[in-house]
């Protein structure tokens, strides 16, 4: 992964004292209420409900076995013993005191952590695919890319105030994790007739109150042009986006306004101004990131373990869970595994002090001392031998952390909602309860096959819900949580946004609400099909018909 | 009002600012002929020539509306240019800075006005400004620290258009 350097690492530490002069400042009265609000931001610090919430920027999720232990102890030391895992693979603890945050940054860059925009109206930390350099599919491994835009993007002096937040995300693989097309900038790696290597660029997708999937503004760029590109999107963006209306700010809404075609015009007009400067990568430096991403040592094997194949046979639950929760690997005799933060009656997401230690173990012992966070809220252990798997297995179980339920309606994406999130309308976690606890026989969960169920607790939508296969929005009618289902959505590589099935439900029905719509679908589904491809095929109608049956 | 240059206090401001009312540009026929003058945009766009005629330097203060590509081809008659940053939370200014500096080549006094305090003096000197007016309560001779603070650039600016790796 990547290191910083001497300079990188005096760019946090120095970050961290300018902070902490910030925060002394403000509680002196020098610096007015609303000017720290942007100035937290920056740094990741929110004013929640009960109190501030402190994001961890994890950049492309990727985390050594030794950060992992240290997120463990800040969660040990300033707050409540455990962590959470956002949608954008970053961290987040819920009871930090602010006057305490200098301190937990100042622990964090020790092992080369920081918060550095990972909230505020600037550029976010960039995310990627959790299983890049992975997967037998992708072009070349993301990863440098996004280490180069973070680089870029870190503390930039004319991006630091943009109208609204800004976020990225790269992908490399003909399946989108990193959900490109519903970024403010998605970047594709490809390879173009010619055989290079360079990117497609979407621009102006996102979520929120106006749901958009990005539009193409660029069908191939030269990998040296990337970062000025990004700089004449940046700064159109700067110069032309709303500032009168949050809820108008983000580049999507000016996209619209303006049209791609017109949009596209501006920003190549200004990147000709900037192409040939500094910006333009160099070879070299393009190989100095590349270098930090080699893939780790691996052992060679013929083919598939005989040990794992027998294990397999012999043990139903075992294959169960690594039919579920690991991944196929580009490299005979190595599986990915996904350790699912989906526990039965535990906050999607959420793990304790003592997981993230152990975990960090099983990443030492298993693999190369590497952890990833993903956009679904799970971790993962990217390269496990299969020899391995059995052993992990039995640690994960131990753990609470082998619940076989990857991918399925269990592995739902929830934002923390009204108990913690002071913009949330609806609680979204006792709903989330309410589900799993309905929907406990893995039997079924499996029949019904690939699943997202994404679930906010306000319209500002942090978990997707639009992308979800099934959609769950909470509102507030009169002081009471009220639940809207979208049914269609994805954030893969074939995206689309749900559509709304009706009126919204109250909290008591959401489970029998979801068991009315899943035994529409079975009763529907053709032979193998997914459940998004079959309300693709017959549409909403025959959900929202039975769901809102006067008998039920 | 209190003014910062070339990241040092400076102890007088020479340039007399005369601004629009309602569209109706000021009467600058008071002013000697030789003081620094600077206008605001509407009264630039309405008198240009005869702001141009005059023997003292002429400066153009302009809001984050203003496409500074229409002061491109005037900039070496300019010597100053004022740019407001209407609040804390507007970055357009950033912007418009680099776009003088950088793209157009000006090369006289690029100051910020408005809403400048100390956490934003760093990012204003990356990206061209080298003069600052700040309002007397909130300025103190410790914010001239704000420029060394974070000693480490990653990307290039106006400051230094190297990133990191060419430094």
């Amino acid at each position: 992964m990547y290191l910083y350097n001497e300079h990188e690492q005096q760019l946090i530490e120095e970050r961290v004292e300018q902070y902490r002069d910030q925060t002394r400042r403000y509680l002196a009265g020098e610096i007015p209420e609303e000017e720290f609000r942007i100035l937290r931001l920056h740094n990741g610090l929110y004013i929640q409900r009960h109190a501030p919430m402190l994001r961890i920027g994890v950049n492309y999720g990727l985390l050594s076995s030794d950060q992992l232990r240290a997120l463990s102890a800040v969660s040990r030391k300033y707050d409540k013993n455990y962590a959470h895992i956002t949608t954008r693979q970053n961290v987040q603890f819920n009871w930090p005191a602010l006057e305490q945050v200098p301190d937990i940054l100042a622990d964090l860059s020790k092992v080369q952590m920081h918060a550095i925009q990972t909230s505020g109206s600037c550029i976010r930390s960039v995310t990627s695919d959790h299983l890049a350099g992975v997967v037998a599919d992708e072009v070349e491994d993301p990863r440098p890319w996004s280490e180069i835009i973070r680089q870029w993007a870190a503390l930039h002096p004319e991006f630091s105030y943009l109208p609204r937040k800004f976020k990225l995300a790269v992908s490399a693989s003909s399946e989108d994790r990193a959900a490109t097309q519903v970024h403010d900038i998605g970047v594709h790696v490809i390879r173009n007739d010619q055989g290079e290597v360079g990117f497609e660029i979407l621009v102006g997708g996102g979520l929120g109150r106006t749901p958009v999937i990005g539009k193409q503004i660029r069908p191939f760029l030269q990998q040296q042009d990337l970062l000025s590109y990004l700089e004449a999107i940046l700064r159109i963006y700067n110069l032309h986006g709303r500032r009168d209306n949050k809820y108008k700010a983000r580049i999507k809404i000016l996209v619209n306004a303006m049209g791609i075609d017109k949009f596209r015009e501006l920003v190549e007009e200004e990147w000709q101004r900037i192409r040939e400067s500094d910006l333009k990568l160099t070879d070299t430096e393009i190989s100095r990131v590349k270098g930090f991403f080699q893939p780790p040592a691996y052992q060679r094997f013929a083919g598939e373990d005989a040990g794992y194949l027998a294990k397999l046979d012999a043990d139903r639950d075992f294959a169960i869970w690594v039919e579920r929760n690991t991944f196929k690997h580009k490299i005979p005799g190595y599986q990915a595994v996904t350790i699912a933060l989906k526990a039965l009656m535990k906050a999607p997401g959420d793990i304790s002090d003592v997981q993230m230690d152990a975990v960090a173990g099983l990443a030492d012992q298993y693999s190369f001392g590497e952890v990833r966070s993903t956009h679904e809220q799970n971790l993962v252990l990217a390269n496990v031998k299969q020899a391995d798997l059995y052993s992990l297995w039995n640690a994960l179980t131990e753990l609470e952390l082998a619940r076989p339920v990857v991918g399925t309606l269990n592995d739902m994406i929830v934002c923390p909602g009204l108990d913690f999130c002071s913009l949330a309308n609806a609680e979204t976690l006792g709903v989330a309860e309410q589900i799993q606890q309905r929907f406990d026989d893995l039997d079924y969960l499996y029949d019904l096959g690939d699943m997202k169920l994404k679930m906010s607790g306000c319209i500002n939508a942090c978990a997707h819900h639009h992308v979800g296969h099934i959609g769950i929005l909470g509102v507030d009618k009169n002081g009471e949580s009220y639940y809207q289902f979208t049914l269609g959505g994805s954030a893969a590589e074939d995206a689309s946004l749900g559509k709304v099935l009706g009126r919204s439900i109250p909290k008591a029905e959401v489970a029998e609400t979801l068991a009315v719509i899943l035994s529409v679908f079975v009763e529907l589904r053709q032979e193998g099909e997914r459940f998004i491809d079959t309300v693709r095929r017959v549409g909403n109608g025959p959900f929202k018909e039975r769901v809102y049956a006067p008998n039920h | 009002m209190r003014l910062i240059i070339d990241q040092q206090p400076a102890a007088n401001d020479s340039w007399n600012y005369l601004a629009s009312e309602n569209g109706v540009t000021p009467d600058f026929s008071a002013l000697s002929e030789d003081s620094d003058l600077l206008v605001d945009w509407c009264c630039w766009q309405q008198c240009r020539d005869q702001l141009l005629s005059r023997s003292g330097r002429i400066g153009v203060k302009i809001n984050g509306a203003v496409e500074v590509q229409a002061l491109a081809s005037d900039l070496d008659k300019l010597a100053l240019i004022a740019v407001d940053f209407p609040s804390f939370a507007d970055g357009r200014g950033f912007s418009q800075a680099r776009l003088l500096k950088d793209s157009y080549g000006f090369s006289g006094e690029l100051r910020a006005v408005g809403d400048v305090t100390w956490d934003r003096l760093r990012f204003m000197h990356r990206c061209g400004f080298n003069a600052y007016e700040i309002a007397d309560e909130r300025y103190s001779e410790k914010m001239l620290a704000a420029f060394d603070e974070i000693t480490v650039r990653l990307q290039g600016s106006s400051d230094d258009s190297r990133p990191i790796y060419r430094q």
